[in-house]
């Protein structure tokens, strides 16, 4: 538990360079940022490595505050069985997802992930009701009206829905998202 | 001067040219070559003289250009027998270009499927062209001879005729090209001009294929009007026209990762739209504009005004402050500017049901920082009816005005101009009124500034003018 003991050595990144998504090697900035987050006697490398951040943690990241759908985010990527805490590797592993190497369609397989709130595989009109929400706000004089809601999932499932069986599966999904010239600056983070 | 008093010149000078007199705007007669015509064998012995111009391309290069704006010789294309000024002849031989891309790829399907039949019913025979790439067309119609058509038909969506009319203008003969009517048929993303031209004409607002019947529909009826252009300048001296629209803010962003261009036309908001409200961003600028009454009070009463040089009249070199008369907004925050010449910014975006504007002026929208994301997203899914005006935003702002100077402050500015991208760090325009003429459905004056809810056709059946409510 020295000094030097709470950096991840480059030997060690590199074998985590393997087990992230997307192949890229992690930065000792994130290792950096993750330990931030640990209570102070609990930041060395070892336990660092085995240690689970809670998700109201990981959502003070200022990186991610701003973000509409941080809470959604974190639990994708939480591999906790009750889903309400991250490792480090789960961190790296949404850093990753997020960064500039990752390729569009992991992105927006992820985004789909992110998107479908009820996990059942496809993007019903609840989902995008919810989606819309987390952009809006919530508060009465914020969130649309039932009207206006009804008017935009329309036009979302008009667009996107091409076998017209109410809902967004991952294909159709991929298609719209894919063409959008936001989706690379709206899923990005960069520590 | 009286507002009514304004629209009452601005009606004389829009419809009824010789007797006008002093407008320096109003297109003269469109030089048609018209088989079996009386009128056309009148127009084509004055069309000597521009055949020869056309003819000789290289002499004409040599020939002193006049800068595009300045006041044509009126005299000499006067229709002096009158009356089919204002409509194409019939028989008539129009040349289409259309943009096979445009419409998801059927757009020549669309064609054959739904404007083919209704030409040959109406004896509008055509020459298709189709275009290739970006700025074929622009290319075709500097070159093209033009007297072997009556009309260029556009079917695509505004980006073609925006490529069509700069072609225009670009010629060495621009000011007799720039009176070649002109039609849209809407098959492409970005169909305001004609959904305009739709609304305009007293239709109900549609899409896609019902757009683009009515379309046709107005094109074998001939009638034409005239349109107002926007001449722009940028500040590294380029000059360009536009026939809708500049944008800059919110709908302008350039997604510099994917290099993708968020086109006017997708403003409809969906999926991918969503997430451009995720990653909302400010833009930091300075604007300035001359509003329409900040003018007509100071025109003073006419008629006996000077003719004025439209190229002139309004704007100053970019590198010279404003004209003292002209309003100032502070250098700020904007999420979004729009200068916009008619009522819709796409076939489901309603954007300026104030009305239509009188010749001469055009619709100044902008959207300050400050405005929330549900705020935007109301906005928008507001506009597809026209009602957005009542969320009464705080953050909007809209004025009439007839020119405008834009410059982003941080960075180099990226602007849609008609659906097309344009860079620059500055930019600034006026209004041409009258400039060209396109097929269009009225021949009445334009609604008054104030808006008239009048009842809508629900039918795509066009009454004849004296049955119209």
């Amino acid at each position: 538990m020295g000094g030097s003991g709470s950096r991840l050595s480059k030997e060690l990144l590199a074998e985590y360079q393997g087990s992230t998504l997307t192949g890229s090697l992690p930065s000792a900035r994130a290792h950096r940022r993750f330990c931030e987050l640990l209570p102070q006697e609990h930041r060395s490398v070892e336990e660092s490595l085995q240690a689970r951040v809670s998700l109201e943690q990981i959502l003070s990241l200022p990186e991610l505050k701003a973000n509409p759908f941080k809470e959604r985010i974190c639990k994708v990527f939480s591999t906790s069985p009750s889903r309400d805490s991250l490792s480090f590797e789960d961190f790296l592993d949404l850093l990753s997802v997020f960064s500039d190497t990752a390729t569009p369609d992991i992105k927006s397989h992820y985004a789909f992930r992110i998107f479908d709130f009820d996990d059942d595989g496809t993007l019903n009109r609840e989902d995008l009701s919810q989606l819309v929400n987390c952009l809006t706000g919530e508060s009465e004089d914020t969130r649309l009206s039932a009207s206006e809601m009804k008017q935009l999932i329309d036009n979302i499932l008009e667009e996107s829905d091409i076998d017209r069986d109410g809902t967004i599966n991952l294909s159709e999904f991929q298609h719209v998202i894919s063409r959008s010239p936001d989706f690379a600056s709206s899923f990005k983070i960069v520590l | 001067m009286s507002a009514s008093a304004l629209a009452d010149d601005l009606a004389l000078s829009v419809y009824d040219p010789a007797t006008a007199g002093n407008d320096a705007g109003a297109p003269t007669a469109p030089a048609t070559g018209g088989e079996g015509e009386p009128h056309g064998r009148h127009r084509e012995a004055r069309l000597g003289s521009t055949d020869k111009e056309l003819k000789s391309g290289a002499a004409a290069a040599d020939s002193v250009r006049t800068a595009p704006g300045t006041p044509r010789q009126r005299g000499e294309v006067m229709d002096a027998a009158g009356g089919s000024r204002n409509t194409l002849p019939r028989p008539c031989h129009v040349l289409v270009l259309l943009n096979p891309r445009g419409g998801k790829g059927k757009a020549l399907q669309l064609f054959w499927s739904h404007v083919q039949p209704l030409l040959a019913q109406a004896d509008v025979s055509f020459t298709l062209m189709l275009t290739e790439r970006r700025n074929h067309a622009r290319e075709l119609v500097r070159a093209e001879d033009l007297r072997r058509w009556d009309a260029l038909v556009v079917m695509s969506g505004d980006g073609l005729i925006h490529e069509v009319v700069n072609g225009l203008m670009e010629r060495p003969d621009w000011e007799t090209a720039i009176q070649k009517p002109l039609c849209s048929l809407p098959a492409g993303s970005g169909n305001a001009v004609a959904a305009s031209l739709n609304y305009y004409a007293g239709y109900e607002q549609v899409t896609k294929e019902d757009l683009l019947t009515n379309c046709t529909q107005l094109l074998c009826r001939r009638l034409l009007a005239p349109m107002d252009l926007l001449s722009l300048q940028t500040a590294c001296g380029q000059r360009l026209f536009s026939v809708l629209s500049l944008a800059w803010g919110f709908i302008a962003d350039v997604d510099l990762e994917s290099e993708k261009f968020r086109r006017l036309g997708e403003m409809r908001f969906t999926l991918g739209a969503c997430l451009r409200l995720v990653a909302l961003r400010t833009y930091r600028g300075s604007l300035a504009y001359l509003p329409a009454e900040t003018l007509a009070s100071r025109r003073g009463p006419s008629p006996a005004r000077a003719p004025q040089d439209p190229a002139d009249t309004h704007v100053v070199p970019l590198e010279q402050p404003v004209p003292p008369h002209w309003t100032v907004v502070p250098e700020q925050d904007f999420v979004l500017v729009l200068v916009l010449l008619h009522s819709h910014l796409a076939s489901d975006l309603f954007t300026a049901p104030m009305g239509r504007c009188s010749a001469g002026t055009m619709h100044l929208f902008y959207v300050r920082a400050g405005v929330s994301r549900a705020m935007l997203l109301r906005l928008f899914l507001a506009m597809e009816k026209g009602r957005h005006m009542e969320c009464h935003c705080p953050h909007l702002v809209y004025v009439p005005v007839v020119a405008f100077r834009l410059e982003p402050k941080d960075g180099k500015g990226v602007f849609t101009v008609d659906g097309e991208l344009l860079i620059s760090e500055a930019v600034q325009g006026q209004v041409l009124p009258n400039y060209f003429w396109m097929v269009s459905g009225y021949r009445e004056p334009p609604p008054s500034l104030k808006p008239q809810p009048s009842p809508r056709r629900k039918s795509q059946q066009m009454l004849p003018p004296s049955e119209r409510p």
